[in-house]
């Protein structure tokens, strides 16, 4: 997903030549207009896997249910018109906003969504600012001088580390401080406690790829000429190490961070499930192991638009912090 | 011969470990699935128990070996079809017409810019479990990185001469492509792939765990320790060991597409992505 993030930046980037203020409205609009594209893929996709895995009425209905019960569901569905009037009645309603409704409670399959979200969302950004938190000292201290033995050993671990998938590593922190030590929930969310674990769980598989990407990116700035003239006009190592060389660093993984900021968004399903979060990737699966369909295509698309959200949100990232990159004529 | 880096040793060394626990565990093929209802949860280093056993008596260790097939057949069939469906795509973007290759980017875009576990999440809800449902889906997922890739390198490479001079002596494109332009490619898709089969293993496992991936009883490495949870106070081992053996086998195969990409081009060192 990484790559995704870098094309398109690359894309705005081309954009925002000097007097190009015309090129950057086109590329906005185009990235919209990809976003309406991906939103109507998704949803058809969903609509005829659901019409091609077998009778939806059946489906929708649960294995053990009789004749009539499918009957009813299947006219009350309008499964029993044509296929193709089907979709496009489902596509208008979706285009109106209108998901249908939860087959577990009868309410709008929307309202479930929109009441997960804030859960997921709030999560996404606290293990971003935390794994930022983390990552940037590790970095830091890493690159400014990596053949040292202590840090060729650190190094070596937050290979490790980041080899190991995000949920085990929340299996392994659980067992430690809720289960044998006591110290945590382990599960739910309430108070303050229960952010804990889920937050640090997410940083922990995020913060060595962040620390290593870093630590190559101090390592590169520290030869940069800028560092040479800060050095030559008598700065401290320390100085030069904040003011110059880090900035630009962070500036160089800022693509790294967009995408992992996607990935918190789209990615914590396992997550939230082992936690019990109250979030949309937990709704996703508890929607799709008691086959709610309605609630899994509200969620999944709801999703989509978060992260293709972050997407921009990376790209004006991008804009906002490099000053080179921002010209008189978009100004 | 170049040297080989350390990673690629480091990663076949720890590859070598875990598959000579897997043979030197006599008998541990057929003892798999054997229940002994007597020995629940005994710890790890009770006679015959190296790593313990689970809830119903299993021996831990043994399962853990007859769940690898499993998980690394999900892992290797998906890695699979991404190989061959990105290479196919990304070569066809590469040497197509023009409408080709836009439709061929815009749904590599489209794959892309969703994330892959919810959609798994959202389609094995529909089409159901089992090895063959989670490796068309995750497979159809994330072909579109090596369609990327590949599109990217074949560009640069057909306009090199040797290229370019087989296509003036009449060759045609598709014998090109397959002689002349596949081949450059090779070392980059080397290395790609052994990184891909990690990424797979870990997304099998992690629907495995959240109940959508392995079907019931299967003693897929997700799936155990999934079932881990309730006894995670009692028998923690049932949690550290298939994560062990995950974790384990993902840093053997992340070290070794490290090692890989070095020794194959030097100029290209590094985990690129």
């Amino acid at each position: 997903m990484g790559t995704a993030v870098e094309i398109s930046t690359r894309k705005v980037l081309s954009a925002s030549r000097p007097g190009n203020g015309l090129r950057f409205a086109r590329a906005a609009g185009k990235r919209c207009l990809e976003l309406v594209l991906l939103l109507v893929t998704l949803s058809t996709l969903l609509f005829f896997l659901l019409r091609a895995s077998g009778d939806p009425a059946v489906t929708l209905a649960g294995a053990d249910a009789d004749a009539e019960t499918v009957q009813a569901i299947r006219v009350a569905y309008g499964f029993d018109r044509p296929l193709f009037v089907q979709y496009l009645s489902y596509m208008s309603h979706l285009a109106r906003g209108d998901f249908g409704l939860s087959l577990a409670n009868s309410e709008p399959a929307m309202k479930a969504v929109l009441w997960a979200m804030p859960a997921t969302v709030s999560l996404a950004l606290l293990a971003m600012l935390l794994t930022v938190v983390i990552a940037s000292p590790i970095g830091a201290w890493l690159g400014a001088a990596p053949d040292r033995p202590e840090r060729r050993a650190t190094a070596v671990i937050l290979y490790i580390l980041q080899g190991t998938p995000g949920f085990v590593v929340a299996l392994v922190l659980i067992q430690i401080f809720a289960v044998q030590a006591g110290w945590l929930p382990a599960i739910g969310r309430s108070g303050l406690a229960s952010w804990v674990l889920p937050t640090v769980s997410l940083s922990l598989f995020l913060a060595p790829k962040l620390a290593r990407v870093l630590a190559a990116n101090v390592g590169e700035a520290f030869k940069e000429d800028y560092v040479r003239t800060a050095r030559a006009a008598g700065a401290g190592e320390g100085q030069i190490l904040v003011r110059h060389v880090l900035p630009n660093a962070l500036l160089g993984s800022i693509a790294l961070v967009g995408s992992q900021f996607a990935f918190l968004l789209g990615g914590v399903v396992v997550i939230e499930t082992i936690f019990a979060w109250p979030g949309l990737g937990r709704l996703l699966v508890q929607s799709t192991l008691s086959l709610d369909f309605p609630v899994v295509q509200a969620a999944a698309l709801a999703v989509a638009v978060l992260v293709f959200a972050a997407g921009m949100l990376t790209d004006l990232l991008f804009l906002a912090a490099d000053p080179r990159l921002r010209t008189q004529g978009d100004a | 011969m170049r040297r080989a880096p350390v990673e690629l040793l480091a990663g076949l060394a720890i590859l070598i470990v875990l598959l000579a626990v897997a043979f030197t565990k006599p008998g541990a093929f057929a003892q798999a699935g054997a229940i002994d209802l007597l020995n629940r949860l005994s710890a790890p280093g009770t006679e015959g128990r190296l790593v313990g056993s689970d809830q119903l008596g299993r021996d831990l260790l043994a399962r853990i070996v007859a769940g690898a097939p499993w998980s690394l057949g999900v892992a290797a069939g998906a890695t699979s079809l991404a190989v061959v469906l990105g290479v196919t795509l990304g070569l066809a973007a590469a040497e197509g017409s023009k409408w080709t290759r836009s439709a061929i980017l815009q749904v590599a875009n489209l794959a892309l810019s969703f994330p892959g576990l919810v959609a798994a999440v959202a389609a094995v809800a529909v089409l159901g479990q089992g090895a063959v449902t989670l490796i068309l889906v995750l497979g159809l997922l994330s072909w579109a990185l090596f369609a990327r890739v590949v599109y990217a390198e074949a560009l640069a490479v057909r306009t090199r001469d040797y290229v370019v001079a087989a296509r003036i002596g009449g060759v045609r494109s598709p014998t090109i492509l397959w002689r002349h332009v596949l081949p450059a490619l090779t070392p980059s898709l080397i290395a790609m792939t052994v990184f891909h089969f990690a990424d797979m293993l870990v997304a099998a496992s992690a629907l495995s765990f959240l109940g959508v991936g392995a079907p019931l009883g299967a003693p897929a490495w997700g799936a155990m320790l999934a079932e881990s949870r309730p006894y995670l106070y009692q028998a923690p081992w049932l949690l550290a060991g298939p994560a062990v053996a995950l974790a384990a086998t993902v840093l053997a195969l992340n070290l070794m597409g490290d090692g890989l990409a070095k020794l194959l081009s030097p100029s290209n060192a590094g985990r690129r992505r």
